[in-house]
């Protein structure tokens, strides 16, 4: 960035040309590449994993259907850029379910929480980190751990009562 | 009766596990080898000329394919479903800011974004017409060769201009609606993979692949079956991804480049180029004679249909009909015009001009029953159609109770709310409670090919296969599919399989639009089931040496009835062992009215909602505290999509009352992204809502399940108003609710004593 010439430099695309050694461990698997230190971890995932269950709408941190893990907390992956991810870990929605399916999955599966589905991998996400730390949720906390993740579809009834169904009373 | 679908059972959705575990992929989630990526260049301007394009820069960048112009399109340029009016790429003239002029296949997106700004355009700007009623006056520059009314409607019937002066009570006011954006989480975009011979196979979503088939193939001027369109599944449509889209761009850059290319929009360029919900401004003037027996009811409908046609003539066309609802009044005169300025482009959006009209109608019942001091439904009883009346352009329609119904459970839910505790927590909170109805056609109808059909058949891997022409945007039509099929042959889900959304695969099904889905499934499968069961059993019976009147179709294959062992003949074996082709094709037209009514429907569905809210005196800010749907639409196909559709079709509709508008400056989009268009978020829906479902059909009603995709839009924003003038007694004209707009309320009226 050169103010004095009343230029600036686009660091992204400058930072196009240069590459940085990656090390991430998605979904368990550690991986080794050669990236743009600005390449953003969506696309990362994306367009060189070929983990497409993690969905880019608006790009700019408001949707929440790219939110996936990192480090065990929920973050947008498409405000995210490679050099922030080094040597850290990340689950996506490929990695929740093993064998089976994870009992938040079960959850949306029978309450109906998802119509489309482009925004129920982020969802899902985030549903499960809120109840990884809360085991009985009240309304105000549902609002608030989901206020980043919106659906067109449902209305959020499905998704509520999801959530709901997995709240522990004791 | 009617029940609560929270105490229906669910079933897990055909594409349930997918969806859930991420794996399902979306058209836009599509690679294939050597895939090139596109881009569009847009309008810089929301109205001007353009005097040249060079491409020549973006052409010698590294890494660029090809570029293409209007010269590159071999056939028509032009598209749209009514009158194809639309520049595919603009050659002399732009009229919005999402206007095409050329695009970019290049070997990354970033590269063809580079390429994008290498374009060369010289425009000369012009003054963007942005007021419709501006457009409309002779002296305004024409958009388009036949002037700037793309549509003008009328429907009259008796005198209302005479009858008005018997009435006791008139009301007359100026409803405004905004302009509201789909917003559906996928934005546009897919795949076009060049195939051999000439031939295409266009990978994007679409809510009627064969139009777009026709469309593609009149733009490239190739034979149609050049053209496979895959067109589902999709990340959310509502009606916004029923024009074409990026299509176009894709087939020309695959052809010229003979390379797959994917286009994705991003969310700024599907604002900038995506359809909106058409603003409307209403003017409606209703009168009752002294006991609030509606007289006369004149409605004069202005529509901002932006810059090109697409369904704007129908999207009028629907309002018009709608505009008396399921009441009965002797004298109506509807009149309407569509206007075409450089706003945007308005098109097709779920509920297709009935949520504008229904707005005002609703908010005029409400207005009429307080100077009578009736009670709103006391009120709406009194003028509410009965089951044999004729459909509101004097036209015949399938009998329905429907109205009747729906408003009898919004009196019994709304007296419950009425005596549940109404204990303000806060001096500066006010609660109010609100009620809406509403009456919605169904299908394309009356003067359009509205065909539909299906096709059933035994796969070669044993498996009853059901073939429609529709798409899967979300709305659950494979559990609608799924649910029919097993019901009619007592099978399994493991027993069928079902094809859609693809046009080398699947018969004429007409379009995944105007609710009709859902009933032209259950209509095909009543037409096909006879001949397919018979020739199956048949068939069966030959090879078992058995009756075909001992058999009958069950979970696995073919039983012998009064049997529990298991079936006698796999439906495996069966396609095994049998030479015969077991394929049945239907197809039939929508059912319409049989009387010659523009558009006139013939199958409706009605919905309620009674809707609390609390108004913040201090930011007035409104909440909507709770919500309950009343839906008549016939027997429930599939309990949690029907609640689904009902649940987010109505939250859909509380953005659209209480925040959402896509507005225009000087014909430019005044936002970007989600960050300043504002939808519904968890925080703003209530809670605790339910949907009530009443499902009996009138006495010899033949006509089945109707579609839900869109009542449960309807209702909400009047219903909201409603509440709102509950509670702080003012009367709603104008989409969105804003806070100011209440505040400034507040403060006129004094509603806080130290403002």
């Amino acid at each position: 960035m050169d103010v004095t010439k009343g230029t600036t430099e686009n660091t992204v695309l400058f930072n196009q040309k240069r590459k940085m050694s990656l090390n991430i461990n998605v979904n368990g698997i550690q991986y080794h590449m050669l990236v743009n230190p600005t390449e953003k971890v969506i696309d990362l995932l994306r367009d060189r994993l070929l983990l497409f269950g993690t969905k880019e709408s608006c790009g700019v941190g408001r949707c929440g259907a790219c939110t996936i893990l990192l480090e065990g907390q929920t973050v947008n992956s498409c405000l995210l850029m490679a050099y922030q991810v080094n040597g850290k870990s990340i689950t996506t929605i490929e990695g929740v379910s093993g064998e089976g399916l994870d009992e938040v999955q079960e959850a949306f599966l029978k309450e109906g929480a998802f119509q489309c589905g482009y925004c129920t991998s982020g969802m899902i996400m985030a549903v499960r980190n809120l109840l990884e730390s809360n085991f009985a949720p009240t309304e105000e906390e549902i609002k608030e751990a989901l206020a980043g993740n919106i659906c067109r579809c449902t209305g959020y009834g499905g998704i509520i009562r999801a959530v709901q169904s997995l709240a522990t009373t004791e | 009766m009617h029940s609560n679908l929270a105490d229906r059972p669910n079933a897990i959705r055909p594409d349930g596990i997918e969806k859930v575990t991420g794996k399902l992929n979306y058209l836009t989630d599509l690679v294939f080898p050597h895939m090139l990526y596109g881009k569009v260049l847009r309008s810089a301007y929301p109205h001007a000329i353009i005097h040249k394009i060079n491409t020549e820069k973006a052409e010698s960048l590294p890494g660029v394919e090809a570029v293409i112009t209007h010269k590159d399109v071999p056939g028509l340029n032009g598209f749209g479903l009514i009158f194809p009016d639309q520049p595919v790429l603009c050659e002399n003239r732009v009229r919005y800011i999402g206007d095409a002029i050329a695009a970019v296949a290049a070997v990354s997106a970033d590269i063809a974004e580079e390429a994008l700004q290498l374009i060369e355009v010289e425009y000369e700007a012009l003054p963007p017409i942005i007021d419709p009623e501006e457009a409309m006056k002779p002296e305004c520059i024409h958009l388009h060769p036949e002037g700037n009314i793309l549509h003008h409607a009328h429907f009259k019937l008796g005198n209302s201009n005479e009858a008005f002066h018997t009435c006791s009570v008139i009301i007359e006011e100026m409803y405004e609606l905004p302009r509201q954006m789909h917003a559906y989480m996928e934005t546009e975009g897919g795949v076009v993979v060049p195939e051999e011979n000439g031939c295409f196979t266009v990978y994007a979503g679409t809510q009627h692949g064969f139009k777009d088939r026709f469309q593609l193939a009149r733009i490239m001027d190739i034979e149609e079956e050049k053209i496979r369109v895959i067109s589902s599944p999709m990340g959310g449509s509502f009606g916004g991804k029923d024009e074409l889209n990026i299509q176009p761009y894709g087939i020309l850059l695959a052809q010229k480049t003979g390379c797959p290319v994917k286009l994705h929009n991003s969310r700024t360029e599907s604002i900038n180029a995506g359809l909106k919900r058409h603003p409307m401004k209403i003017v409606m003037k209703s009168g009752t004679d002294r006991n609030g027996r509606l007289i006369a009811h004149q409605t004069k409908i202005i529509a901002d249909t932006g810059a090109y046609a697409t369904l704007g003539p129908a999207v009028l066309d629907f309002a018009i009909e709608h505009a008396a609802g399921p009441y009965l009044i002797p004298h109506i005169d509807t009149e309407g015009w569509s206007v075409f300025t450089n706003n945007g482009v308005a098109g097709e959006f779920r509920g297709f001009g009935g949520n504008q009209i229904t707005f005002a109608l609703e908010a005029q019942m409400d207005r009429l029953a307080d100077i009578l001091s009736l009670d709103p439904v006391m009120f709406r009883k009194i003028n509410m159609r009965e089951a044999e009346d004729l459909g509101p352009m004097g036209h015949r329609i399938a009998p329905t109770n429907g109205a009747h119904d729906v408003l009898i459970e919004v009196e019994k839910l709304l007296h419950q709310k009425k005596s549940e505790d109404k204990h303000e927590k806060d001096p500066w909170i006010r609660k109010g409670t609100g009620i809406a109805i509403a009456m919605h056609g169904g299908g394309l109808g009356y003067g359009r090919l509205d065909d539909a059909g299906g096709r059933i058949s035994l796969s070669k891997e044993g498996k009853i296969e059901v073939s429609f022409g529709f798409e899967e945007c979300g709305q659950g039509l494979l559990s609608v599919i799924e649910n029919l099929t097993t019901e009619e042959f007592a099978c399994t889900k493991n027993d069928i399989k079902i094809v859609i959304g693809d046009t080398d695969a699947v018969p004429v099904s007409g379009s995944s639009t105007a609710s009709r889905g859902t009933s032209m499934v259950w209509h095909s499968l009543k037409k096909l089931k006879r001949p397919f069961q018979d020739k199956v059993l048949h068939n069966a019976a030959s090879l078992l040496n058995i009756d075909p009147s001992c058999l009958t179709f069950g979970k696995g294959g073919i039983w012998e009835k009064g049997t529990l062992g298991g079936p006698s003949l796999t439906y495996q074996d069966l396609i095994r062992q049998s030479e015969e082709d077991f394929s049945f094709t239907t197809k039939f037209p929508f059912p319409v009215t049989p009387d010659p009514v523009v558009g006139g429907h013939f199958l409706y569905a009605f919905g309620g909602v009674v809707v609390e809210v609390e108004a913040d005196l201090l930011t007035g800010k409104i909440k909507v505290t709770s919500l309950e749907h009343v839906i008549s639409a016939g027997p429930v196909v599939s309990p949690q999509g029907y609640r689904g559709q009902i649940e987010g079709g109505g939250v859909m509709s509380l953005g659209y009352a209480l925040m959402e508008e896509a507005k225009m400056i000087d014909g430019v989009y005044g936002f970007t992204n989600f960050d300043r268009y504002l939808i519904p978020g968890i925080a703003d829906v209530p809670f605790e809502t339910n949907v009530y479902a009443i499902e009996d059909l009138y006495d010899g009603d033949q006509y089945g399940p109707r579609g839900v995709g869109e009542i449960g839009t309807i209702s909400i924003a009047p219903a909201i108003a409603s509440a709102v003038h509950d509670c702080l007694g003012i009367w709603i004209r104008k989409l969105p609710i804003t806070q100011e707009d209440i505040l400034a309320e507040i403060e006129r009226k004094g509603l806080v004593e130290w403002m």
